[in-house]
């Protein structure tokens, strides 16, 4: 599948995929504000129709407060974070999840200088947790309670970035 | 706001010191949103002045901020005509209007209160941005050009123009305000993500502006000083600038950039048309070399799809068979469920279809050997024997082999009984063959067996939607959607999933029902309204954050947002829907007679009376407990949906009217498309606009000459014209007979232009429906109608289900007494399907899928010409 940046023109696309896997769904101004903040960080899979089958919409956070209690005030670095990431069923075990992570982190830590990135997973979600862990090497860092709408706890993962080298 | 203080104040406006003081603060208290203090504010100047027109507005527009909408808006209206020369009046009531979406008179409104105070900064501002929303760029530039003169310190003022310029059409304007701002600047901090996202859209000015050396050279400037911080970006302007100049650096540029993302197919093309090599069109003799390309890449980078499947594209005989071996089995060993889908686009080449096919036959009949207790070989996972017959079974589908199809899911689920894949794929292959309750009953247990996965859930939903079982859809789809969500469908459209509507939408259609079809298909319409106001709060924003080139495609991409085929069919069949209306005003007699909603419904009415019930209590407790009023801001809200059922809809007065406005929408944007020239023929017509009638048809026969649909148009609109009691009178008269025989000369009888055709189009079964429609408007006796429709039966004709159907559905419109006859020849030659069934049959394969049993009503396809 051709994996590349997502532009304005995939946004309905990438909604519909999303709408497709996941019971986290948002409204297209949700896509629009992140694409129109952070243009290059987000990329989609897309088929030989041009239909999109997999996407990662990434976010930036910006310095605040440790998590770990470090005490506030201290500067930490900003860090990517991933709103959604999805590949449809049909599209599987092609490792698109991980070319789409790696894409995008790449450009976190390239343009923003992203030192980590985090993102959220259902508890219950056993097959994403395994994923995350084991093809994406994300670690459990936090459990956040009642993080979803339907009051399920959500994990906390996060995943180091290497400082991006200067060599072009 | 700020404070009025023109040099010529008239008369009524003037108050004395203390109450101008007063209005000072009102305006003030507005701007801070004390919304009762400045109410009670208005009220003080209003008792000694009750004419002031300016506090009057300021009035009004606090008690629509206060929910009094009504009543807010009537003061407005007498505040403007106590004083039509103020521009805060004009202002509040551009608010007002914007409130309303009703952005030309609110641009209009600006640019009255621009005339009586020129230089107000937020006044322009938010005329900048509607001339923007609305598309006057003529008027933009003059905004930002005065906007900027107040402001030129102001960073985001030089860029704001310079987008206008280029929304203009200007880009040598637009690049000359970047260079002369970008000289201005001084002391760019480091890494400024900003400055570098305004860099790169000054470089992509230049590359359409086709100053490819300029645009390079500020490229490689701004990347070796680090000031362009986006490498993606670096690389990929890079490469494209190289290659435009025919650098001998593009090559590697191209390479990095498959290096940086192998999996990227347009790097490849760019490699590849780098080296004057076209992948859509490669030629014999640049078939070795650009094999040889993509082989070295795959060789270099062994994680990659791409190289490996761009060189079956390529390659070709022999060389195709051995690379398409590699490639299928090492698929099949991983398991991948996506490989049909993958070399599907293969197939349009005959003669990879068939090395295909050999290919999967040939390993299946290996894996299956290894599979044996005797063989020596095991080297095979088992599961390898289960995705080629996986693969096989897709592949037989797809050419139309049901049964084959069938036979060989058969012995892939004895095998592995618990994958989903199977049973989802045992779905489409018993849709594709008509059987459209089977299909949902085996979707549903694809769904069984991972009831954790949308995906499956989804598609089981939309298989029920397509075989008409609406409740049960719904059921399924609530599985996942919000559980305080009035309804599953609720949530769906808040979500703005138009696919879910689209399939509800045509299953409404198909079980009879169009006026729940049309709140569907305008449910639709109204997620691409949306789609189309999103993009107000970013005229602003992205200016602000400097995120030029993406807000620049964000511009492109709403431009033609509703070209999307979601929009496209939305407005079809909705513009049919109400022909058919207009036709038979008894459909919408019928509705309204039997208007009595369904059960889900009624469940669903009950859980939206409940949640709006909710929202009351929860808003009568705000009022009690919250310390000041609550701001409802400007924006109208959402009248509540007096009519969920669309009975009122479909009694309108103005069908065609509304059919028109819809494809309106669409026209413009896919002139091209045969079913929009179609549905917008289907209009005029009726509507006696001969011109755009026969355009329509002049653009559908630029694309398909002889489409079925295209003929029986032809023959009605010729029809239509010549029984005219008087010719269309100049200038669209002449116009109209021209283009007319320009279509079909005058010299040829419809009864031969008719017959010509069906001859031409003997093996087409819609063909044959299309010249049977035509004879029996041309006043054929009913049972030489009848016989020619049923040549379609004939061996050598090309008859679809669908095709099928229409022509049952065209014997009932003529009371033909041989429907059952045609039926059941069909029922006979498509084996699989259901569809062809009698009422009772269908009755029981309803309820055998989980459905209620319900009689349904026959599918009368709605038929607009005829």
């Amino acid at each position: 599948m051709h994996v590349r940046a997502a532009t304005v023109d995939d946004l309905v696309g990438m909604q519909a995929c999303n709408l497709h896997n996941l019971p986290e769904n948002y409204t297209m101004k949700f896509y629009l504000y992140n694409a129109l903040t952070w243009p290059s960080i987000s990329y989609v899979a897309e088929d030989h129709k041009g239909r999109i089958v997999g996407y990662i919409l990434a976010t930036m956070e910006d310095a605040e407060e440790q998590p770990d209690g470090t005490p506030a005030g201290t500067k930490q670095k900003p860090h990517g974070h991933v709103a959604s990431i999805s590949v449809s069923r049909s599209y599987r075990r092609l490792g698109l999840a991980k070319k789409l992570m790696v894409q995008s982190q790449e450009a976190m830590a390239n343009i923003y200088h992203a030192s980590y990135v985090t993102l959220h997973v259902r508890k219950s979600n056993r097959a994403a947790l395994g994923l995350y862990r084991d093809a994406l090497a994300f670690t459990v860092k936090d459990i956040e309670h009642k993080y979803y709408a339907d009051g399920e706890d959500a994990y906390v993962m996060q995943l180091s970035l290497k400082p991006q080298h200067e060599a072009r | 706001m700020p404070p009025a203080a023109a040099p010529s104040t008239p008369q009524n406006r003037v108050l004395p010191p203390k109450d101008r003081k007063a209005f000072t603060e009102l305006l003030a208290q507005y701007e801070a949103r004390q919304l009762t203090k400045g109410r009670k504010t208005a009220d003080q100047i209003l008792k000694k002045f009750p004419d002031h027109g300016e506090t009057l507005c300021m009035k009004g527009l606090i008690l629509v901020h206060l929910g009094s909408r009504e009543e807010g808006v009537e003061l407005v209206k007498k505040g403007m005509k106590k004083d039509l020369q103020s521009h805060i009046c004009w202002h509040v009531f551009a608010l007002i209007q914007k409130g309303e979406r009703n952005y030309e008179e609110a641009l209009k409104s600006y640019t009255q209160a621009l005339r009586f105070d020129k230089d107000n900064a937020n006044i322009l501002r938010d005329a900048a941005l509607l001339q923007t929303h609305l598309r006057y760029f003529d008027g933009l530039v003059e905004s930002r050009l005065a906007i900027l003169k107040q402001r030129p310190h102001v960073r985001h003022n030089w860029v704001a123009l310079a987008v206008a310029h280029h929304l203009n059409g200007d880009l040598v304007e637009a690049k000359k305000v970047l260079e002369g701002y970008e000289r201005s600047l001084k002391n760019v901090p480091d890494y400024d993500v900003e400055y570098s996202e305004l860099l790169l859209y000054h470089i992509r000015i230049l590359e359409e502006l086709g100053e490819a050396t300029e645009a390079l050279a500020l490229l490689d400037v701004n990347a070796k000083s680090r000031a362009i911080v986006d490498r993606t970006a670096i690389m990929e302007y890079r490469a494209r600038l190289l290659s435009s100049l025919k650098s001998a650096d593009a090559m590697n540029a191209w390479r990095a950039l498959i290096e940086h993302n192998p999996d990227c197919y347009s790097y490849y093309r760019g490699f590849l048309s780098n080296q004057e090599i076209d992948l859509d069109s490669i030629t014999e003799e640049n078939r070795p070399q650009a094999l040889e390309i993509l082989r070295s890449f795959s060789a270099q980078l062994p994680k990659a799809n791409a190289p490996r499947r761009l060189a079956l594209v390529v390659a070709t005989g022999d060389e195709f068979m051995a690379l398409v071996k590699q490639y299928l089995s090492a698929a099949l060993v991983k398991g991948i469920p996506s490989l049909f889908s993958d070399l599907k686009s293969l197939y349009r080449d005959p003669q990879k279809q068939k090395i295909i096919e050999e290919t999967a036959e040939e390993l299946r009949e290996r894996y299956a050997a290894e599979r044996r207790p005797d063989s020596s070989k095991k080297s095979e996972e088992p599961t390898t024997y289960l995705w080629t017959l996986y693969y096989l079974a897709q592949h037989h589908s797809y050419l139309s082999r049901h049964s084959q199809a069938l036979s060989t899911l058969e012995a892939a689920i004895k095998h592995t009984p618990t994958l989903p894949e199977l049973y989802m794929c045992k779905a489409r292959a018993l849709k594709r063959a008509g059987d459209l309750y089977g299909a949902a009953k085996a979707m549903n247990e694809a769904r069984a067996l991972d009831g954790q996965d949308r995906f499956v859930n989804t598609k089981c939903g939309k298989y029920r939607l397509r075989a008409g079982l609406v409740d049960e859809a719904n059921e399924v789809f609530g599985m996942f959607t919000k559980k305080d969500a009035p309804s599953p469908g609720a949530d769906l459209e808040d979500m703005q999933s138009w696919q879910y509507l689209i399939e509800e939408g045509d299953a409404q259609q198909r079980n009879g029902k169009p006026n729940l079809a049309l709140k569907k298909y305008y449910a639709v319409e109204r997620i691409f309204d949306q789609y189309e106001e999103d993009q107000y709060d970013f005229h602003g924003y992205s200016l602000r954050k400097s995120t030029l080139n993406v807000y620049i495609d964000l511009l492109k991409w709403e431009d033609q947002a509703r070209s999307h085929p979601a929009f496209v069919h939305a407005a079809v069949a909705a513009a049919r829907i109400w022909v058919a209306l207009y036709d038979d005003p008894s459909i919408a007699t019928k509705i309204q007679s039997e208007g009595s909603p369904s059960d889900t419904d009624k469940k669903a009415k009950k859980k939206a009376k409940k949640a709006a019930h909710k929202d009351k209590d929860q808003e009568d407790s705000n009022k009690k407990g919250a310390t000041g009023p609550e701001d409802k801001g400007l924006e109208v809200p959402t009248p509540k949906d007096d009519d969920p059922e669309g009975i009122k809809l479909v009694a309108v007065t103005d069908p065609l009217e509304r059919a028109a406005k819809l494809l309106q929408r669409v026209a413009g944007l896919v002139p091209h498309d045969v079913n929009v020239c179609f549905a917008v023929y289907d209009v005029a017509i009726r509507r006696k606009k001969y011109l755009q009638a026969v355009q329509a048809l002049t653009r559908a026969r630029s694309v398909d000459p002889e489409h079925p649909g295209l003929h029986i148009r032809i023959v009605d609109l010729r029809k239509a014209v010549s029984s005219l009691p008087e010719p269309v009178p100049s200038p669209s008269g002449p116009v109209l007979a021209e283009a007319l025989s320009a279509i079909l000369s005058e010299e040829v009888s419809l009864e031969t232009y008719n017959s010509q055709y069906l001859q031409q189009h003997s093996t087409s079964a819609a063909a044959i429906l299309a010249s049977a429609r035509v004879s029996r408007k041309l006043e054929s006796p009913r049972d030489e109608v009848e016989s020619l429709l049923f040549t379609a039966l004939g061996a050598e004709v090309e008859l679809s289900i669908e095709t099928a159907l229409e022509i049952i559905s065209f014997l009932r419109e003529i009371q033909s007494p041989r429907v059952d006859e045609f039926r059941a020849a069909c029922d006979a030659r498509f084996e699989l399907s259901t569809v062809f069934k009698t009422r009772d049959q269908l009755a029981i394969l309803r309820k055998e899928c989980g459905g209620s049993g319900d009689e349904i009503e026959e599918s009368d396809k709605v038929e607009v010409v005829g």
